[in-house]
């Protein structure tokens, strides 16, 4: 049982460090994993981090604020973010967000149903700081207090008695990526306040006023994204390189003459994949041409500044770069004349240019957007291609990106493809817009700093972790392969850190891999099995 | 006539308090989209899909299904039945503080109507009014009962349950022994003094005509005077939630509309995109609008 319960208020008391995070708190996992053996130790961090940066709430850094040298420059941060709340309530600075903003701030009946909800509360142990409602109403605390008429002479009543100072604002910014947005608490609360979207907003005060956020989603992210071409650094020339080189390893592996079509202006398709998948799994893109192909689609990949990535990783943190990368996005596919913009197997990028960037591209540059999934299920179930599922013989369950199923609404498309091609197909419980995030939501795949990844893998990929293991109880035994189809790069990204951390190759035969690799092993006219055991 | 007057700011303030609430709401500029699956009205896909699971959607009409909502809407609304699903424990407790403020709705409803109808030449005695008078009972009894067992069973979680009660604030404790107040200063006034509501109908009756109605019973009286504070107060907490949930969900929830060449979306999003925003991070150079934002050459 806890010990002490930490109420919203505490944050405001300076300490060393709000908890203290333990494996042998954490939610137990199934077999093999069930005596705790397994369980890798919890990296702490070096003392001179600790001296460098803000670590008080959990010993984990994921933004890692250096801290302020003087009591001056402490006010002045704790003003600004004073400041970028009061913007935050405003329509002029925030009108992406305002109304589903100002009535999840105003209508919480704090009856903590969703609690329950949250993997990464679960995962911990249920750790207080990690309740949904936590930063939430913090934050609430903070807005009713300090920017409402009267907020200071009633705070007492209303509870509302919260201590702005810089212990609260360094813990805030930590705690922002404590939650991966995936918003499964939101579906859960009876009155439909969003806590997911309240941390959204948090993050958007710190990049937005502060110009504070993870380097991997800011710096090296949208900023890197908007300047290079794409986040991963890859430019336009590498890229030309790359697929040449995915050519010739298509032919190797399959005996296709394929190449790549380019900037085909007209083409009907202008497919944007997360470039990610061209330097960690090529065989995604790859598997992609020769569905294309084989199908006779008339597509097209773009070389141009930032089409040929489609991630967007404002939507987790940053409106500002978000549409800035959305429009790029949108400019492209307008230039080329496309009929659509199909997205590849990422999931934040469907929701950041299907659903967001919806009232963001308009007129002339609101091209129309398709899931990947749709149209690889028109292919698969429409006959075009010659499959034969008896090639996918091994276990398989599906992971569902929480952008595309809960908050997008693609859910069965995948499944018809894996119900159509994959035998021994299970799903994990619960699955669909039920489903558990892979950990690596809202940036949290990329990002890898000090003893983050050690949070990412034990904390919030926990849940996930424990819904595949229990997919695969009946066929657990390493000598029987096992597939995880996550069709999603950064759900991928988080797997395979996950796997890696808790070895399930090696003790449990588990491995990952996308739809479309899937669907060209199933394919009779490539004689080799297309998929590669396992995938690391 | 003093409590009449009560009863009247009451209503007035009530009125006004929830309408400016509205309009607060209804004047916000529109938001992106941020909508959470199940959606009911996708036709066909209650099992959280939407149309974006078809090939070319944009060519193909939306269907809205009105049903499906209302399938959804009816026992989320009676029976809290998002609450029954995720956190039973506390939907003993709810599910009864809810109905009976349903019911006890129901039962000035009918009171209402009675006093309505006596206006307009109805005799008390009649078969009719009787009837009315009847339910008006079951509704009112029923109501108070399940509203005190509610509120007393809401009370102990917030005192008792170590989640609830660490974020609670005086506040909390205090709406619910003022609803509490209500419902027991009603249960307590019809099983002692007013058994079938007629002091009741008749207060009532006198508000609309606005004609004095002396009260003898100091317990209808509390009842009267506690539940004409509490609609004064009701706006300007966050109870508004009966009606605040229609933008939550409607507007945000289930929020899919699409923005279709041509359409008044279009138009909509053009002049949100014109306004000025003034965000002070390096990255942004604030008083530009938003689609001057998006568009500029990033350093
Ligand atoms: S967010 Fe909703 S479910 Fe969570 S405590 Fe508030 S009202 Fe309850
Ligand atoms: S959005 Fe997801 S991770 Fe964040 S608090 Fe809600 S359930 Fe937890």
């Amino acid at each position: 049982m806890k010990a002490e319960k930490i109420n919203p208020k505490d944050i405001s008391r300076p300490s060393e460090q709000m908890v203290e995070l333990n494996p042998a708190d954490f939610m137990k996992l199934p077999y093999p994993y069930d005596k705790g053996e397994d369980e890798p130790a919890f990296k702490r961090l070096k003392e001179d981090q600790k001296k460098k940066y803000e670590t008080s709430l959990d010993g984990v850094l994921a933004v890692g604020i250096p801290r302020p040298a003087t009591k001056g420059e402490e006010d002045e941060l704790v003003r600004k973010f004073l400041s970028g709340l009061e913007k935050l309530l405003t329509k002029e600075n925030n009108w992406t967000f305002l109304q589903p903003l100002t009535l999840s701030l105003e209508y919480c009946a704090k009856c903590q149903t969703c609690n329950d909800a949250c993997p990464i509360y679960i995962s911990s142990g249920k750790k207080d700081i990690y309740r949904p409602t936590y930063r939430s109403e913090v934050l609430r605390m903070i807005a009713n207090k300090y920017l409402k008429k009267s907020g200071k002479l009633l705070a007492k009543f209303t509870g509302n008695d919260i201590e702005l100072n810089w212990t609260t604002v360094a813990k805030l910014a930590e705690l922002a990526y404590r939650c991966t947005l995936c918003r499964r608490c939101a579906q859960t609360c009876p009155i439909g306040v969003d806590n997911g979207l309240i941390t959204h907003e948090l993050r958007k005060i710190f990049s937005q006023e502060m110009g504070i956020a993870p380097g991997e989603i800011h710096t090296l992210g949208s900023v890197q994204h908007l300047k290079k071409g794409s986040s991963t650094g890859l430019m336009p020339v590498a890229l030309k390189d790359t697929l040449e080189f995915l050519e010739d390893d298509i032919k190797e592996r399959t005996g296709l003459d394929i190449k790549f079509p380019l900037d085909k202006e007209g083409a009907d398709i202008l497919l944007i994949h997360n470039a990610g998948e061209y330097l960690s799994w090529p065989e995604n893109p790859m598997a992609f041409a020769i569905i294309f192909e084989a199908a006779g689609l008339n597509w097209t990949l773009s070389t141009d500044l930032l089409g040929y990535d489609a991630v967007n990783y404002g939507l987790w943190y940053d409106d500002v770069q978000f549409a800035r990368v959305a429009v790029r996005h949108a400019q492209i596919a307008k230039k080329l004349g496309v009929k659509k913009i199909v997205i590849g197997e990422c999931g934040h990028a469907h929701k950041a240019i299907s659903v967001i960037a919806d009232r963001i591209i308009n007129e002339e540059i609101n091209i129309p957007r398709e899931s990947s999934m749709t149209l690889l299920e028109d292919l698969v179930c429409s006959g075009k291609l010659n499959l034969d599922p008896k090639k996918n013989a091994f276990p398989v369950t599906l992971h569902d990106p929480c952008n595309m199923v809960r908050l997008m609404g693609v859910v069965e498309p995948q499944r018809k493809i894996i119900r159509k091609i994959c035998p021994q197909f299970r799903e994990m419980e619960p699955h669909g817009v039920r489903n558990y995030c892979c950990g690596g939501g809202s940036g949290f795949a990329i990002m890898s700093s000090m003893n983050f990844p050690n949070w990412r893998s034990s904390v919030s990929g926990r849940m996930k972790f424990k819904q595949i293991l229990e997919a695969f109880q009946d066929v657990i035994d390493p000598s029987i392969k096992k597939m995880v189809c996550a069709p999603c790069s950064n759900c991928k990204g988080a797997l395979r850190e996950i796997f890696n951390y808790y070895n399930a190759w090696e003790k449990c035969g588990i491995s990952y891999t996308g739809l479309v690799e899937l669907i060209v092993n199933a394919m009779v006219d490539i004689k080799e099995p297309y998929i590669e055991w396992p995938i690391m | 006539m003093l409590l009449q007057l009560l009863s009247y700011l009451a209503l007035v303030v009530f009125a006004v308090g929830i309408l400016t609430r509205v309009v607060k709401y209804l004047r916000m500029p529109l938001h992106v989209r941020w909508e959470l699956y199940p959606i009911p009205h996708e036709k066909g896909r209650e099992y959280g899909g939407s149309y974006f699971e078809e090939v070319n959607w944009w060519e193909k009409p939306k269907e809205k299904s009105f049903i499906g909502q209302i399938k959804f809407m009816v026992p989320e609304i009676l029976f809290v039945r998002g609450l029954y699903h995720d956190n039973r424990k506390l939907w003993w407790a709810s599910f009864p503080f809810h109905f009976g403020i349903y019911l006890v709705i129901g039962w000035l409803v009918l009171l209402l109507i009675g006093a309505i109808l006596n206006i307009a030449g109805l005799s008390p005695e009649s078969a009719p009014a009787t009837f009315l008078q009847s339910f008006a009972v079951i509704f009112g009894a029923v109501g108070f009962v399940l509203g005190v067992a509610g509120c007393i069973g809401l009370l102990m979680f917030r005192i008792f349950d170590s989640d609830l009660r660490s974020f609670a604030a005086p506040k909390d404790y205090f709406n619910l022994v003022f609803i509490l107040s209500i419902f027991l200063t009603g249960l307590i006034a019809w099983s002692s003094s007013d058994p079938s509501f007629i002091i009741f109908r008749d207060y009532i009756k006198g508000v609309i005509t606005f004609s004095p109605v002396t009260i003898e019973s100091s317990l209808v009286l509390a009842h009267i005077i506690l539940l004409s504070l509490f609609l004064m107060y009701l706006p300007f907490t966050h109870m508004t939630h009966f009606f605040a949930k229609y933008f939550m969900w409607d507007k945000v929830r289930w929020d899919d509309e699409r923005n279709l060449r041509g359409s008044a979306m279009e138009a909509k999003v053009k002049q949100v995109l014109n306004y000025r925003q003034n965000w002070s991070a390096p990255h942004i150079k604030p008083g530009k609008t938003w689609a001057e934002t998006a568009t500029e050459e990033v350093e």
